[in-house]
């Protein structure tokens, strides 16, 4: 009887670590699609030797698509908004600079008129980030 | 023999399988793997606020003002491609320089000054591309080191 048993048993495949990877799988996608969204919709300016800005908990990221819509913190805001927004998640976060992702096909105008309105809510350094182009 | 598979069934029994573990872990591994490259890259650029007192003029007159203008610089369409935009010609101060030589000029400006002297303020004309201003001042900047981006608050 036994021995008839075990080699039944071991014939089901153990499905437990493949839903395991699966949902941790999922779960990480539905945390960075948002994410990723925004980022493909910006086409960051290429340079040659941009500067390393390493990510920190004290960034506020301001996002410009090119259509002229502002994201804080892959957020839309209004133009009218973005003091208020800057001040509130500055408030969260304690001391923080501002860091813009403003897209290629923008006009410096555009993105000055932001830089503008980010020193008027209090901010005196913004970083500006770019791409570094490929093959240099 | 009957003891024997008795004490290797119960050594199974007792044993963790870490083998969910291992594949969660290196599922988590590859994650970080494909996010870490996507490190963010980017200049600084100070804003001098409104309220600011001017500075004295015999410092003014130090100060260096990178201009980009359409009439010499027509880089309104964004690039087609990578690299400076050709035939471009900038002025630092009132000196027309073109972009291919605006490294060495810059360099040869800043090579006596230093610390909190090295400040080069950007003043481009509103209308132009965000991307070639961006090849501009990286162009102005790559042989100086700790160069402070400064940007002009009255158009």
């Amino acid at each position: 009887m036994q021995r008839i048993k075990n080699p039944k048993m071991n014939s089901t495949i153990n499905v437990t670590p493949l839903v395991d990877v699966v949902l941790v799988l999922l779960i990480i996608f539905m945390v960075i699609a948002p994410r990723l969204n925004l980022d493909q919709a910006i086409t960051l300016p290429e340079t040659q030797r941009p500067p390393d800005k390493p990510q920190t908990e004290r960034q506020i990221v301001v996002s410009i698509t090119a259509d002229g819509q502002l994201h804080v913190n892959d957020q839309p805001v209004g133009r009218e908004q973005l003091p208020q927004e800057l001040l509130a998640q500055a408030a969260a976060i304690g001391e923080a600079q501002v860091v813009i992702k403003g897209d290629a096909r923008l006009s410096f105008g555009h993105v000055q008129k932001t830089m503008f309105e980010i020193e008027a809510a209090g901010f005196k350094d913004v970083g500006l980030i770019a791409r570094q182009s490929e093959g240099s | 023999m009957g003891a024997q598979s008795q004490d290797s069934g119960g050594g199974y029994a007792s044993e963790i399988n870490i083998t969910p573990l291992v594949d969660v872990v290196l599922v988590l591994l590859i994650i970080f793997m494909v996010i870490v490259p996507v490190m963010m890259r980017g200049y600084d650029v100070s804003i001098p606020g409104e309220a600011q007192v001017a500075p004295p003029t015999d410092e003014r007159a130090e100060q260096i003002v990178l201009h980009i203008e359409d009439a010499s610089c027509s880089i309104v369409e964004p690039p087609q491609g990578p690299g400076l935009p050709a035939g471009c010609v900038v002025h630092i101060n009132d000196t027309p320089v073109t972009v291919e030589r605006l490294a060495g000029e810059v360099a040869a400006v800043y090579a006596e000054r230093s610390g909190d002297d090295r400040v080069l303020f950007l003043a481009a004309q509103p209308a132009l591309n965000y991307e070639y201003v961006m090849r501009i001042l990286d162009a102005a900047r790559s042989q100086v080191q700790d160069l402070k981006i400064g940007l002009v608050t009255a158009g």
